[in-house]
C-alpha cells in the first residue's frame, strides 16, 4: 500500500497515532501539504461522508475520522509557511443567538475542514450582528448557521435580513441546518442551501466548489 | 389502565408529569393569561429546561391524569449561581457546568465537563460524587406522594436523580469525547457508564424501597437519536448501553409486585425506531416523546408494529412544526389524527411532543387540549 493510501486508511479508521506519523513521512518524502490534503484527507473524508449517508457508520466513527484529520493538519503546520493555501474555500460557521447546542454545528465543521473548506467557527450563541461582522471581515464563500430549537431558529432569518441591509448578501452563500430546520423553512427565510446533516453539507459545498 | 393496554374511559392526559412533558415558564405565563389566571405567580420547577411548576388547580382544571414526584438535592448542597457579562452560570451536584445567556436565554445548557481532561479509567473511578443513596434526597417524599395521590387521584411519576445514565455520561465527559471513547477507548467509555449506572442503581434502590408502593411510574431519559437516525449505531448501543439498561430496569422492576406494578417510561428524542424492540426487551413499558417529525416515527406504523407491548406516552401533536407554527385548526386536526392512530386498545398517554416551548401560542395549546377532550374518549 502506498503512503497516501495508508494515510487515507488511518483517517478512515481514526488511527490517531498513525495519521500524524504518516503525514510526517509524506512531508519527508517531499510531498506538499496541499497534495497531502487533496490526495489523502479530502478523499478520505468524502468517503466518511458517503458511508454516513448510507448508514454504514454513525456519529462516533465520523468523529474519530475527524480527529485523525485534525492530527494530520497539526502535523502539516510546520510546513505551511512556505506552502500555498490548503483550503479551496471558506465558511463562517456558528449556532444562532440564544442557542448553545454545538454538536451538529461541530460535525459540519469537521466534515468540511476535512474536505478542504477552511472553517471560521464563531461557536454558539452568535448574534446576527456577529455573523455579519465575520462575513465582512473574513469574506468567506459560505455562511453556515445552525439551530436545534424552534425558539431560536428565527434568528437565521434575522441574520439574513441584516446581511442584506449591510449589502453583503450577494457576497456569500447561506447554508442552514439543525433538527427543526427544513428545506421549506430554508427557502422561506431566503437561505441558499439546506443540509439535513454534516455529510450532506459536505457533499453540497464540495459540489459548489468544484 | 392505559399502561396495561386496556381502554379506560378516556385517553389519559399528561402535562408536567415528567420533565419532558412539561411547559416552559414563559409558555405557562402566556397560558395562565389566556385562561384568565393572570394573578398566579410562575415558579420554575425544573431549572435546566426552565419548566414551570404547574399549579395544582391548573392541573385539575385541565384534567391532568398524572403528577410528578421529585427527589431533593442532597443535604448541605445547594448550587451557587454566578453572573458574567454574557451568562448566568451554575455547577450541578455532579460537577457539570451550565450556563444561560443573560440576553433572552431560554434554558441552561452545558458549559463544562468534569471528565473532559481525564486520561484513564482510574480517574473516573476515583472521581468523588455525592452519594446517590443519601437518605436526605427522600425527605418528605413519602408523605408528599401519599397526599398528592389522595388529593388528585392521579398516577404518580417518580423522576430519576439525574438524566439517564448515557446522557449523564456524555454530560460528564463531553459529547464528542464520550462518543469517540466508544470507538477508540472503550475501557474509558465503560468506566464512565459504570459510574453513571452506579448513580442510577444507588438512587432507585433507595427510592423504590422507600416509596415504590405509592408511585406508579418511573421515568428514565436518554437521547439516542437525532432527527434522521441513531447517534451511535444500533450495534454500539447493543454492546455498551443495552446490557446496562437491562440491569437497571430489571432492578427497578424487582420493586414491583403483582398488585402494584411499576411502569418504566423511557424518553429518547429522535428517530429511535431501530432500537424499539431492544427497549421493549429490556423492560421499557412506554416510550416518550414519540417524536413523529423524526425519520420512521410515524404513529400509525409504530402502533401497528409495537402497540401490543408498548405504550406511547406523547406523540400528541408534532411540536416542531404544528403546535408552534400551525393554526389552532391544524393543531386540532393533528391531535385528532394522532389519537386515532395511537388510542385504540389503550397503550396511549396523550402529551405534547416534549416540553411546550415559549413559541407555542396558548390558543394552540388549548386547541390541542380541546381536541383531546373531544376525540380522546373511548
Amino acid at each position: 500500500m502506498g503512503l497516501i493510501e495508508e494515510l487515507k486508511q488511518a483517517i478512515l479508521t481514526g488511527d490517531l497515532r498513525r495519521a500524524p506519523e504518516l503525514t510526517e513521512r509524506a512531508l519527508g518524502d517531499g510531498m506538499s501539504p496541499l497534495a497531502i490534503m487533496e490526495l489523502a484527507c479530502t478523499p478520505a473524508m468524502l468517503e466518511v461522508g458517503d458511508k454516513f449517508k448510507k448508514g454504514e457508520i454513525y456519529v462516533p466513527e465520523m468523529l474519530v475520522s475527524a480527529m485523525a484529520v485534525k492530527a494530520v493538519l497539526k502535523a502539516l503546520e510546520p510546513a505551511l509557511q512556505s506552502a500555498p493555501a490548503l483550503f479551496a474555500a471558506s465558511i463562517v460557521l456558528g449556532t444562532v443567538k440564544g442557542d448553545l447546542h454545538d454538536i451538529g454545528k461541530n460535525l459540519v465543521g469537521f466534515m468540511l475542514e476535512g474536505a478542504g473548506v477552511k472553517v471560521i467557527d464563531l461557536e454558539v450563541d452568535v448574534s446576527p450582528g456577529t455573523f455579519v461582522d465575520a462575513v465582512r471581515t473574513h469574506k468567506p464563500n459560505f455562511l453556515g448557521m445552525s439551530a436545534l430549537l424552534t425558539t431560536t431558529m428565527p434568528y437565521m432569518q434575522e441574520t439574513i435580513l441584516l446581511l442584506k441591509e449591510a449589502g453583503l448578501r450577494e457576497d456569500v452563500r447561506v447554508i442552514v441546518g439543525g433538527a427543526p430546520v427544513t428545506e421549506e423553512y430554508a427557502r422561506q427565510i431566503g437561505a441558499d442551501l439546506y443540509a439535513p446533516d454534516a455529510a450532506r453539507a459536505q457533499e453540497m459545498l464540495r459540489a459548489l466548489i468544484s | 389502565m392505559a399502561l396495561r393496554h386496556k381502554e379506560p374511559d378516556r385517553v389519559p392526559f399528561d402535562l408536567a408529569g415528567t420533565v419532558t412533558t412539561g411547559i416552559h415558564r414563559l409558555a405557562y405565563r402566556k397560558l395562565l393569561d389566556f385562561l384568565g389566571i393572570a394573578e398566579a405567580e410562575v415558579r420554575v420547577g425544573e431549572i435546566h429546561q426552565q419548566l414551570a411548576a404547574v399549579h395544582e388547580d391548573v392541573l385539575k382544571r385541565l384534567l391532568v391524569d398524572v403528577r410528578p414526584v421529585y427527589s431533593r438535592l442532597p443535604a448541605g448542597w445547594t448550587p451557587s449561581f454566578t453572573d458574567d457579562e454574557q451568562y448566568t452560570r451554575f455547577t450541578d451536584q455532579w460537577g457539570i457546568g451550565w450556563r444561560k445567556p443573560k440576553d433572552g436565554g431560554l434554558y441552561y445548557d452545558l458549559a463544562s465537563h468534569p471528565f473532559a481532561r481525564f486520561s484513564s479509567p482510574a480517574d473516573v473511578v476515583n472521581y468523588k460524587i455525592p452519594d446517590p443513596a443519601d437518605p436526605s434526597r427522600l425527605l418528605g417524599m413519602r408523605e408528599a406522594a401519599e397526599q398528592l395521590s389522595k388529593e388528585s387521584g392521579a398516577a404518580l411519576c417518580l423522576a430519576g436523580v439525574s438524566a439517564g445514565f448515557t446522557e449523564l455520561a456524555w454530560w460528564l465527559r463531553g459529547f464528542e469525547d464520550f462518543l469517540t471513547d466508544l470507538v477508540i477507548h472503550p475501557d474509558m467509555a465503560c468506566a464512565i457508564l459504570d459510574k453513571t449506572l452506579e448513580i442510577k442503581l444507588g438512587f432507585w434502590e433507595m427510592a423504590l424501597a422507600h416509596v415504590g408502593d405509592s408511585i406508579d411510574v418511573v421515568v428514565e431519559a436518554d437521547d439516542y437519536a437525532g432527527q434522521h437516525g441513531m447517534i451511535m449505531s444500533p450495534a454500539t448501543y447493543r454492546k455498551y448501553i443495552k446490557p446496562r439498561q437491562r440491569e437497571l430496569f430489571g432492578r427497578i422492576k424487582s420493586y414491583a409486585s403483582p398488585d402494584h406494578p411499576i411502569y418504566i417510561v423511557f424518553h429518547s428524542c429522535g428517530a429511535i425506531r431501530e432500537i424499539i424492540p431492544d427497549l421493549i426487551e429490556v423492560g421499557v413499558d412506554a416510550i416518550n416523546p414519540v417524536q413523529v417529525s423524526a425519520a420512521n416515527m410515524d404513529t400509525r406504523q409504530l402502533k401497528r408494529e409495537f402497540g401490543d407491548s408498548l405504550t406511547f406516552w406523547g406523540g400528541g401533536v408534532d411540536s416542531q412544526r404544528i403546535l408552534n407554527y400551525g393554526t389552532p385548526e391544524q393543531v386540532r386536526e393533528e391531535a385528532k389524527r394522532r389519537i386515532e392512530d395511537l388510542a385504540p386498545g389503550g397503550g396511549f398517554v396523550f402529551a405534547a411532543i416534549h416540553n411546550v416551548q415559549p413559541d407555542v401560542p396558548p390558543a394552540n395549546f388549548m386547541a390541542m387540549w380541546e381536541a383531546w377532550r373531544e376525540y380522546g374518549c373511548y
